[in-house]
């Protein structure tokens, strides 16, 4: 069983046990949300009796090798039984060629497979997709949608071969350090899924801007309330002083700008009237929209 | 132990074979599956319910082609008034020709059948820039996607940089409505057509409430990402921000780039998140480039202003067609006369009287322009609504954060 989440631990193994290989070694991978969310769903539309689900991870790498970016994958047919493994490379290729079409960029950077463990054949199948990723080598992410210990690791692995020879059945799955990575735009849509979770009919409603801003505030007036709770234990000596607590509440109240008074009382006077005004014009122009749509139906 | 054996083969096929369709035997179909079969559409769209991987599929195509607008197809099934969409992909932009469209989009759908993904097209996405998303080439694409009657197809509309700037995800359904189908087979869109039909610029589309819903497992994961296990610990171990994406997301909602103290500030973005650079490989120019610089609502009373131009213009073409009518009209109208008066004349004469010009005849004769269609002019005012509304809404938030930036300002 690998033990995973110890990103110093990591990168020292994957510094002393690099490779001799030709390929070149990863060394950082950040993982988009999307990709996370496609093998769940690969996972659940699983054949009956499948144990684990399997898929080629796309992505860009930096010129080097060393950073690799997952941003999508898609979902690649497989078969166990005992004593053999079949992966439809068919459809594997296929897909490539269609996903290559629609974003150019995305290079093939290796393979995703779910399971609490890692599957007896993952070494083959690493092999190939080494082959596939060349001339770096294949990234290797397993998702535990068993929920072992309540929670949904997510692992990224990279292979390293071992022994004399380079038999494709040895190799040996490194950790990789890795980091989700969440764009602003993919943050609002994360949001929306959050929502969905928290609701009690099992689904979010899309609200407007300004609700949303309302929750917000609602958030941060409740974080001000915890926060000011804490200062004042920590001040009436009830509670025990935290450094790092302090540093981050200094931080954070280092980057209020300072403002002079009457240079804020002018810039807030203006921006006022910016937005009063566009406001006016906008809804003018609503109301004369409207005018000329009932004119139009009387004549 | 046995190599391995890579070599194609499909593994399912969701199609049945015809003499297994022929043998379909409707009783052993579960109840609550039965709408399914609602081949004839009894039951009206409510709503439409969205995978959050479809969510994140649009939005990532659209982010990354920003500030190029982008579109794609959804799959998905509709049940009983519901419609779902579980999956979408992309449609490449420079594809060549209609064919190669087709094709790949047939070959992307079968293969997808493949893994078992939902292989009926429920409709299409497209990403926007400014909100004025009301065009010709949108409303004929959905138009072919609900020619038929049964077909329930939606088109997602994603707003990038509005999700990027409100911190709130822009994501709205559409179909076309049935006043605007009537006008477009019969290819008229004269006044008299606009309003016998009641439409107006405000319902051309129409509006179905999006609902973001995911599996048990996906719900998981989210909770997963909010706060992943160990977080407070390494919080606390070191100065690190949480991977957390509920810090981010507040503060993006939070700022408001174009309020206070543009030059004093910029601040806004990390007074509440513990600054530390990112590491971004190969970040998109388009990020960065989304309109972060304050100048989105110049840009969009920009486009405002032109539209006006335009609406005037049309206004203008109208009021001449018009005049040009009643000139016509005018014309006409003293030819009768006059031809009555002469009549008049000659039978105090003693005269014969000429015969009656035929209706059909006069109207040769008097030929009115066609009215050029209404339907440019239609689909300018819905943009120009869209895009002021859009404007309006956004005021509403801009002063509160311009209050708290006071209040807050005060407080110090």
């Amino acid at each position: 069983m690998l033990n995973l989440n110890l990103p110093t631990l990591a990168s020292s193994i994957v510094k002393s046990g690099a490779t001799t290989m030709a390929t070149t070694t990863t060394q950082q991978c950040y993982v988009h949300p999307v990709v996370l969310f496609s093998v769940l769903d690969h996972y659940l539309r699983r054949n009956d009796n499948q144990e684990r689900v399997i898929g080629t991870l796309l992505g860009v790498r930096s010129d080097d090798g060393r950073v690799v970016e997952i941003r999508s994958c898609f979902a690649v047919p497989h078969f166990e039984t005992e004593d053999q493994v079949e992966v439809d490379m068919e459809h594997h290729r296929t897909m490539f060629a269609l996903h290559k079409k629609a974003s150019a960029r995305e290079q093939i950077v290796g393979w995703y497979a779910t399971g609490s463990s890692l599957s007896k054949y993952a070494a083959l199948i690493q092999d190939f997709y080494s082959r596939e990723a060349a001339p770096f080598s294949a990234v290797h992410l397993v998702m535990d949608t068993e929920l072992t210990d309540g929670q949904l690791a997510i692992k990224c692995l990279q292979g390293a071969p071992i022994g004399a020879g380079a038999h494709p059945e040895n190799c040996m799955f490194l950790p990789l350090p890795y980091e989700l990575q969440y764009p602003d735009a993919e943050l609002t849509a994360l949001q929306a899924a959050a929502d969905s979770k928290d609701s009690e009919e099992g689904y979010a409603v899309l609200i407007s801007d300004m609700e949303q801003l309302e929750n917000s505030i609602e958030e941060l007036k409740a974080m001000l309330v915890r926060v000011t709770a804490y200062v004042q234990g920590v001040c009436r000596g009830e509670e025990k002083p935290n450094n790092v607590i302090g540093k981050y509440l200094m931080d954070m109240l280092a980057v209020v700008p300072k403002i002079d008074s009457k240079q804020f009382s002018t810039l807030f006077q203006t921006h006022l009237q910016d937005i009063l005004m566009v406001a006016y014009l906008t809804n003018l122009t609503r109301a004369q929209l409207n005018i000329a749509d009932r004119l139009q139906r009387i004549v | 132990m046995a190599g391995e054996t890579k070599h194609a083969k499909p593994m399912t096929s969701l199609l049945n074979e015809d003499n297994q369709l022929a043998a379909f035997d409707a009783s052993t179909i579960p109840k609550q599956l039965l709408p399914v079969l609602d081949v004839e559409k009894s039951v009206a769209l409510k709503v439409v319910k969205v995978d959050p991987l479809a969510v994140l599929k649009i939005v990532k195509h659209a982010r990354e082609s920003f500030p190029t607008s982008v579109n794609g197809q959804l799959l998905g099934l509709e049940i009983n008034g519901v419609l779902e969409v579980t999956n979408a992909f992309a449609v490449p932009t420079q594809l060549g020709t209609e064919e190669d469209m087709t094709n790949y989009q047939i070959e992307m759908i079968q293969s997808l059948r493949e893994v078992n993904i939902d292989s009926s097209s429920v409709g299409w996405y497209q990403s926007t820039r400014l909100g004025d998303f009301m065009q010709q080439p949108l409303l004929d694409v959905q138009a072919s996607y609900q020619a038929s009657p049964s077909a329930s197809a939606v088109v997602l509309i994603h707003d990038t940089s509005k999700s990027e700037q409100g911190g709130n995800l822009s994501l709205r359904a559409f179909r076309l409505s049935a006043a605007y189908l009537e006008l477009a087979r019969k290819e008229s869109f004269g006044t008299g057509d606009l309003a016998a039909q009641g439409l107006t610029y405000g319902n051309i589309l129409e509006e179905l409430p999006v609902h973001v819903e995911g599996s048990s497992l996906a719900k998981a994961l989210v909770a997963e990402l909010q706060w992943p296990r160990g977080v407070e610990a390494e919080l606390l171990a070191e100065m690190q921000r949480p991977s957390s994406f509920n810090a981010k997301l507040r503060a993006r909602r939070l700022a408001d780039r174009s309020a206070v103290a543009d030059d004093a500030e910029a601040a806004d973005d990390s007074a509440l998140l513990p600054a530390r650079a990112a590491a971004y490989l190969g970040r998109p120019t388009g990020a960065l480039g989304l309109d972060q610089s304050g100048g989105s609502l110049s840009r969009q009373l920009e486009a405002i202003s032109e539209l006006i131009d335009e609406h005037v213009h049309d206004a203008n073409q109208w009021m001449y067609w018009k005049r040009g009518e009643a000139k016509v009209k005018n014309a006409r109208a003293q030819f009768v006369q006059r031809r009555a008066q002469a009549n008049v004349a000659r039978e105090a004469r003693g005269e014969p009287a000429d015969a009656d010009v035929p209706e059909a005849e006069l109207d040769r004769m008097f030929c009115p322009l066609p009215e050029p269609s209404r339907l440019d002019a239609l689909l300018n005012t819905a943009n120009l609504n869209l895009l002021t509304k859009g404007v309006t809404q956004s005021r509403g938030p801009a002063l509160t954060k311009m209050f708290m930036a006071q209040g807050l300002h005060e407080a110090n």
